[in-house]
Parts: structure tokens; sequence; C-alpha cells
């Protein structure tokens, strides 16, 4: 599907008629209050094939002797066993390492989406698209993932058009207290990072309970799995430093996080992690806001 | 693959047309004397039935309105399933006509009732579908919600003469008359789409690859849209300006992972005359934790 090719249906809904939002009421309220108005629910979409695992990657199926395929310039650690030969299945090696081919795959699976919805909002005259949802969920199967961008498109009356449309995930309220605060929406931002570890010899002795063992020493009781947390932490260093390349001088507001990890085997995991926000400019001086009075529902 | 069969498709909108339940407006015995029950009248005190919150109530009465009854609708529909090719992704049309006629059917008898206690709308609808062990591939149909009546007398009824009908809240149809906006019907639209399967050449020449997969991409989008566009030419039919509050819901059902429904629903709503000047949202902390 050409990026521009938007389906026939969507140029034809967007063309005429009653215009649609997918805001709330009281967001639909707050939205006319600010002196912007719906024109139409706008959406994109990509359906992309997926795998967790690149082909070359040797690392998972030798024991830990075969050697991951890191890129240059990304991220990789290797860690090396402290006891020498015990015996097969003993893990002499470990690694970290950043799966640049992932973060690429699902850049190119949000962007596209984004772009299409883009390009509805472009259609329908809009000078900006406001409350954006996204999602990403397995389609049909598990070796698939259909990425979802959905959000209402506004304009502002009696405006010229933009040279480039605003989009944000603020909507309503939350939007009318950014502008209040001196602050204009400029886009959407979001970015994944995905790292993979084989956990050496100890990493699998800590996360399996094992650490205790006497001769283990340096890692016995309570302590941190050094391994997992390097990897955890590279993982949000990643994708807040995609995030902070997106937004050259602008800053990043409502940023949200979210790390999710898959085990494949013991002491083995892949961790994604997920920021995304609202990339925002300052227009104004921010002019402190009246004391707000307390109040106590009568629920 | 050779095409799949599974069953025939069973639109059954006829025969019940023809059935003396569904004709008109006329209702079950037990709805009639029910709401009969509800109605005031002279030797008859009236009360109503609503599934509102007490703020939502409080609400209602604050933009004059009054609660006169909780209304229902049902259907009870067999789906079928129409043949569809493996390899090609589709619209399923039978099943489309079905699922929109099944939820038109329980809403025109959810409108029949508001239409007996001479409603001006309905408000809080909620449109279920209910599955049971006892109907293999069938599926009740049912919509819910509260009438209401203007306590000024004017009409609120929409341009078919039916009791307006909508899913906002209590809370939110008083949002909407601040803005200046009156609902006009609960639109909806709906689209029962066959995703194609892949075969085992296209999985093998893609293996290892994250790619775009632009055919399933065009389908699903094609059949978002088709759904959307149905609804917004229902709300055009309604003479409507804007569709609130649009909800885009995917399910399978009972079809399996290949066969989905997308149902977008919403509020359609117009413009009242005359100016509105919306009020200035004041901030407050609120100290219920």
């Amino acid at each position: 599907m050409p990026p521009s090719d938007l389906p026939e249906a969507a140029t034809e809904r967007l063309g005429h008629g009653a215009w649609s939002s997918a805001l709330s009421v009281p967001d639909f309220a707050s939205t006319l209050a600010l002196g912007l108005e719906p024109v139409g629910f706008v959406q994109g979409y990509c359906v992309m094939q997926w795998s967790w695992y690149q082909q070359g990657t040797t690392a998972p199926f030798l024991g830990g002797y075969g050697q991951p395929v890191a890129n240059a310039g990304s991220y990789s650690e290797v860690y090396r066993c402290p006891h020498g030969m015990v015996s097969a299945e003993h893990r002499t090696f470990g690694y970290n390492w950043e799966q640049d081919w992932l973060e690429t795959s699902w850049a190119q699976g949000w962007g596209l989406a984004y772009q299409r919805m883009m390009e509805e909002a472009e259609a329908s005259g809009a000078h900006g698209v406001i409350g954006v949802l996204d999602a990403a969920a397995p389609l049909a199967g598990s070796s698939t993932i259909e990425y979802s961008i959905r959000g209402t498109a506004v304009v502002v009356p009696d405006s010229p058009r933009p040279s480039r449309i605003f989009s944000t995930f603020l909507s309503g309220a939350r939007l009318a207290k950014l502008i209040e605060a001196g602050y204009t929406p400029v886009s959407v931002v979001a970015a994944m990072s995905s790292v993979q570890m084989i956990g050496y010899c100890i990493t699998r002795y800590q996360m399996s309970g094992q650490a205790n063992m006497g001769w283990l020493g340096s890692v016995a009781g309570v302590s941190s799995i050094a391994q997992v947390g390097k990897a955890q932490s590279a993982a949000r260093h990643l994708a807040r430093a995609k995030v902070r390349a997106q937004l050259g001088s602008d800053s990043l507001h409502g940023a949200h996080l979210d790390q999710s990890t898959r085990e494949f085997g013991e002491g083995d995991m892949a961790i994604q992690c997920v920021i995304k926000g609202t990339r925002v400019r300052r227009f104004k001086d921010f002019n402190p806001l009246p004391h707000p009075p307390t109040v106590v529902p009568l629920r | 693959m050779a095409d799949e069969e599974i069953g025939e498709t069973e639109v059954a909108t006829d025969e019940e047309a023809a059935h003396p339940f569904f004709e008109g407006a006329q209702l079950p015995p037990d709805a009639a004397r029910r709401l009969a029950e509800l109605e005031d009248r002279p030797g008859h005190k009236g009360m109503f039935t609503s599934d509102l919150s007490v703020n939502e109530f409080l609400l209602i009465k604050e933009v004059g309105f009054h609660p006169v009854g909780f209304v229902m609708g049902s259907s009870i529909y067999h789906l079928g399933i129409q043949t569809r090719r493996w390899s090609q992704s589709q619209e399923l049309a039978k099943l489309t006509e079905a699922m929109y006629n099944a939820r038109e059917l329980a809403m025109n008898r959810m409108d029949a009732e508001a239409l007996e206690l001479g409603a001006d709308g309905v408000v809080g609808v909620r449109l279920d579908v209910n599955y049971y062990e006892w109907g293999s591939d069938t599926a009740e149909f049912i919509a819910v919600g509260t009438a209401v009546k203007a306590e000024d007398g004017k009409s609120y009824r929409n341009n078919q003469g039916k009791p307006f009908t909508s899913d906002l809240s209590g809370q939110d149809f008083w949002t909407l008359l601040q803005t200046g906006h009156v609902p006009l019907g609960l639109v909806m639209g709906t689209c029962v789409y066959h995703i194609a399967h892949r075969s085992l050449g296209q999985t093998v020449r893609s293996a290892g690859q994250n790619i775009e997969l632009p055919n399933f991409t065009q389908a699903l989008y094609e059949a978002r849209e088709l759904a959307m566009t149905r609804m917004q030419d229902e709300a055009n039919e309604l003479g409507a300006t804007g569709i609130v509050g649009v909800r885009l819901e995917e399910k399978t059902h009972m079809w399996g992972d290949h066969t989905i429904e997308f149902l977008s629903l919403g509020t359609a709503v117009v413009k009242t005359e005359g100016e509105h000047q919306i009020p200035v949202p004041q901030t407050i902390i609120s100290l219920d934790g």
C-alpha cells in the first residue's frame, strides 16, 4: 500500500456530510470553548509481518557460545563466566545487545500508520489532530501486528491553512491547560527500543534462585541481577535518546514509558521500551493560574 | 486451499416482519402492561423507572427534562456464516446485513416503548450482544436506556418523528446542551470482514523479515472506513451536523480470528439556532482523594 494511497472510502467519508469525532462530550465542549471545531475522525493503519528473531542470531541456540549480531554503533555488552569450565550446560558467556532491526521495523509500522492518519487530516482540511490514540496488537495470528493511530481532526475557524498540521495526545481541558501554560502542541512523538539478553551463568543462577550457593560468593543472598539491570537501563536510555532526537529544541509533554519483558528461555529475555508523548513548543510566557478553590464532591 | 463453507446465512428480517409482534409499534403484552403502569392519567398516579444515577437524574432535571421510564428492545437473531474464500480478504455482506438488522430491530423496539411513553428521547442507551448456550450461532441483541420528556412541552424528536436516542450519560447530556447542540440519534455503521489466510509460499518468502503486508493493511483500512461511512450516512439522514463520542469496536464474535466485525457508534448531534456561550471551566482541587 503506497503511503499516499488512502482507501477510496476514506476520501469519500471525509469529503462531505456530518463531521465525526472520537472526543467525549466534555472534551468536545472544551474543544469548542478553546475555539477549535472538529471536522472528522481520522485514522491510519499498518499491518506488519512480525518476528522477534533475526536470521543469523546464533547465541540462543548454541548454549551461549554463538555470537549475537550487533550492528556498529548499537549497544552491546559481553559478560564472561568467572568459574572456568564447569559443565557443558554452564553458560560461559552472556550477551546484551540492541535489536536495532526490530526498532527500525517498529518505527516503520508506527510511522506509516501515523503518516496515513495525517493524510486523512490533510484531506479533511484540518489544522491539527487532537486526542490521538495509538495501539499495536496481533492480528489474526501471532505473526502479524497491526499498528493503529486514531484521532479527531480539528480546524481553527476563519484561519488560513497551516504549513504543517499539528497533532497531540491531549484533548479537551488538558489541551486547554497546556495552551494556557504557554505551550502549543507540535506533534506526537514515539520511539521503541529493544534489547535482547542472553544470560551468562551468574545471571541464570540468580534468576533461578540458586544464587546463595557458597562458591558463587559475590552474588550470595539478596542482590541485584546486574545483567538484567543493565539491559533494562539500556532499553530505557535508548528509547529516551530516540525520542530526544525527534524533539529538536522543543520539549516533551506527558511522556509515557511502557516497558515490557518477554522471557524465551531460562535466563534469556527481550526487553522492549516504548516512550511516547506530545512535542510542545513555548509560544508565550507562563502566567500563574489563579489559586484553585478546593471542593468535596457529594458522591 | 478450497473455499470454506461453514453454513448458510439466515437473514430473518422478512419472516420477522410478518409476525404480528414486530408490526409497527406493537409491543409484547407484558411490555404494554408495564408501560401503562408508568403513565400518569386520571385515577392513576404514574411513576417512572430509570437506570440513571442520582447525579444523572439531577442534571437531566436541571436542563429541563424528566425521566418517564426505563425502556428496552431486543432481538434474538440466528447468525449464519456465509461462504468465504480462504485466500481473499472480503466483506461478508450478508453477515454485515444481519448484524445491522438485528441491532436496528432492537433499537426500533426500544423506540416503540419510548413512543408509548410519549418520550422525546432516550439517554444512556447501551447496545449489547449476548450469547447463550442454548442457541448455537444465535445471539440476543439488546438495547436499553432511559426515556426522557422535555418539561417545557417542546418536541425534541428527530426528523423521522422518533424520540432521539443517545449513549450519552446524564452528565454528558447536560454538557452537550451547554454547547448549543442537541442529540438526534444513536448512529452506527457495521462491516463484517473476512481477513485472508496467507499461503505457505507467502509465509516462506517473507520469513524472518518484519515488513508491511499492504493487502492486509488495505483490507482492514477499507473495512473500518466502510463502517465509519455507513455511520455518517445514518447521521446525514437525520440531518445531523456532527457525531460525538465515536467508538470503533472490533469483535470476532463466534467466527474465529479471521472474521471481524467493525462497528462504529456515536451520537449524531445538530447545532441549535442562536449563539451559545460555553461557560469557562473553573479549575478546582478535589479533596476526595
